[in-house]
């Protein structure tokens, strides 16, 4: 089904964040906002979080673990060898490798999950609600009810208001983002 | 802002954001100059005698290298570890740099991780050829055999090195396609030509920059920032242990690990300034790299230089107050005298002496100067390792040991074929890749400038 989104363009990173102020005092569910480079005030006032820091720390532990119970069981368990009269079990020498596999399950596990929140893989083919959003402009996206057009017209005002260098309204079947 | 009065506007000329994008991406629209195909002619026609010699060396083994039973690590690990310092400071300078929130990265951070993955990927060649059989180089990756199950030996410096190049050479290869996502984007709704558009399209993996896209891709910079930092140091510091857990005279000793660290990152931060002092001149740059920035490079190289000054001077120092009759033969009859003079001092006048010029101010601003001592530096940390590799095995213990070492001509081969190959990717990443990250540069655009006020 296509539904109709309101978009404002604006020019001023200023104007931007004072149209979504208001538009989410006004109580208006905005979609979501499109800008060139992450500007942190936005994330404030549409309240976006991200929890990936807590999974990379889980991620992290789950490295050091299995990174030493690998060693080890190989080490001890599977086919001990002594090297230089040095016991089975030699912790200090196993810190390096577990260090730098630990960082590197980090990293692959925080990419993959970013990669699977985001809806970011080759070949994703997310909707763009403007093609200059991630050129020059700033882009406000309201999702407009059908059966609501005052609130539709109130959202363009409130965007015309605060200096949006273009309203449109456009049309989208199945949004991905 | 404090940095604003010391070091004036990040970006200067009073950039719009449409102007950032227009000026970054145009070097990608536009036919390259006559230089570019030059450059390129000459780094394939290296990358294609790297290959003959790899050739020769798989064909016939590396008997055919200068390498013999004394001196059993030639020029092949000099490269190698040569190549491993550059890759540092790619990572070194867009990770440390983002975690102190410095924001002067933005305008070099792209060409600097850019130059960290092909540098990596010309080290990482050599261990692997260094096998002999590199048909059985997979041996070294801990898998279910059917040899026992015989493991590898974890203990073994040898293999943390293996571990810490794969890790990271896949992490730093990871950072900087990350920090590209939003560029390709750029590039996928900006150009007209449709093949374009597919591959960028392909690449940017459906980039919109969203704010749900942006926090995440934030707070993923800065883990991998994070965590990366402390691979960095750590890579260079397992590369040292190849060398000072042996008990050849001159490799062992604990000063190594921090003492590679730093000189990873001098030769690093040299060839940074290399590349950005050449594409700030050829494609017209200065307006994001601009002087200030290149001050501060070599207002970093000026200090690493120090350091480097008087870790060579500890060492020595260290072999004549631990009273050490071998080491103290390696210190003061086989490098600072003897048939390694010119290897020694060459280092000393290139890594410690030359790059004082950088205290005036005329020469930290002068193009000429940068790119003359960034180069030498970088032949510097060159002859260091050579010094550090070559005089330490070609006269150890055993007076019935020495050799002399000379390279032959496939050694040279291999080495001139890495830096044909580094040449060819940073060509191809000018070309195809946009050179700064426009995202971040468009986020510091204001700062410094009256705009901001």
């Amino acid at each position: 089904m296509n539904r109709t989104y309101k978009i404002g363009i604006f020019d001023d990173e200023g104007k931007f964040i004072s149209a979504i102020r208001t538009l989410k005092e006004q109580k208006f569910e905005i979609f979501d906002v499109f800008t060139p480079y992450p500007v942190h005030e936005v994330f404030h006032l549409l309240k976006r979080k991200s929890r990936l820091p807590t999974a990379a720390y889980f991620f992290g532990l789950f490295g050091i673990v299995a990174t030493l119970g690998f060693l080890y069981f190989t080490s001890v368990v599977n086919w001990p060898l002594i090297y230089g009269g040095k016991p089975f079990n030699s912790f200090p020498s196993f810190i390096v490798v577990t260090i730098v596999v630990t960082i590197l399950t980090v990293t692959l596990a925080s990419l993959a999950l970013f990669s699977a929140r985001s809806k970011l893989f080759p070949g994703r083919d997310n909707t763009i609600f403007d093609l200059r959003a991630t050129d020059n402009k700033f882009v406000i996206v309201v999702d407009t009810n059908p059966t609501d057009m005052a609130a539709a017209m109130r959202v363009g005002d409130i965007m015309n208001e605060y200096g949006a260098s273009e309203v449109i309204d456009k049309e989208f079947e199945n949004v991905q983002a | 802002m404090y940095n604003r009065k010391i070091r004036g506007p990040l970006i200067e000329g009073n950039k719009s954001l449409g102007q950032i994008t227009q000026e970054i991406a145009s070097p990608m629209e536009v036919k390259q100059g006559l230089w570019w195909y030059i450059a390129f002619f000459i780094s394939s026609l290296a990358a294609v005698f790297g290959c003959y010699a790899i050739y020769i060396t798989v064909y016939k083994g590396i008997g055919t290298w200068g390498v013999n039973n004394s001196v059993a690590w030639g020029w092949e690990i000099v490269n190698f570890v040569w190549w491993i310092g550059i890759g540092h400071a790619g990572t070194a300078f867009s990770i440390f740099l983002l975690i102190l929130r410095q924001k002067w990265r933005t305008s070099i951070n792209r060409a600097a991780e850019a130059m960290t993955v092909f540098a990596v990927m010309c080290a990482a060649l050599f261990p692997a050829l260094h096998m002999g059989r590199v048909w059985d180089a997979f041996y070294i990756f801990p898998y279910p055999n059917t040899r026992g199950p015989l493991w590898v030996n974890f203990n073994s410096p040898l293999f943390w090195d293996f571990s810490a190049i794969t890790a990271y050479l896949l992490i730093s290869a990871s950072f900087w396609y990350l920090g590209m996502l939003p560029d390709l984007g750029t590039i996928r709704d900006k150009t007209a030509s449709k093949i374009k558009k597919a591959v960028y399209g392909l690449f940017s993996m459906g980039w919109t920059g969203s704010s749900r896209q942006w926090i995440r891709f934030e707070s993923l910079s800065f883990i991998l920032g994070g965590i990366a930092a402390v691979l960095v140091v750590s890579v260079h510091s397992i590369v040292s242990t190849d060398f000072a857990v042996g008990i050849e005279p001159g490799w062992h000793t604990t000063i190594f690990p921090p003492f590679f660290v730093v000189g990873a990152i001098f030769s690093g931060f040299a060839m940074v300034m290399t590349l950005m002092v050449l594409i700030r001149k050829i494609y017209k740059l200065t307006d994001y790299v601009t002087d200030n920035h290149m001050d501060a490079i070599a207002r970093i190289l000026v200090f690493i230089s120090l350091i480097m000054g008087t870790a060579y001077v500890t060492e020595l120092f260290i072999s004549w107050y631990s009273g050490n009759q071998y080491d103290m033969f390696t210190m003061f009859r086989n490098r600072v005298t003897g048939d390694y003079t010119i290897q020694f001092w060459g280092m000393i006048v290139c890594n410690a002496l030359i790059p004082q010029l950088f205290w005036f101010r005329k020469i930290r601003r002068n193009w000429i100067g940068l790119l003359s001592i960034s180069l030498i530096i970088n032949i510097g940390m060159w002859l260091e390792r050579y010094n550090i590799v070559i005089t330490s095995l070609s006269k150890d213990y055993l007076p019935s040991n020495w050799v002399s070492y000379s390279p032959t001509i496939i050694d040279i081969g291999v080495f001139v074929g890495t830096i044909g190959l580094f040449g060819t990717g940073v060509l191809l990443f000018m070309r195809y890749i946009p050179m700064m990250a426009i995202s971040e540069l468009k986020s510091v655009a204001n700062i410094g400038t009256k705009k901001e006020d």
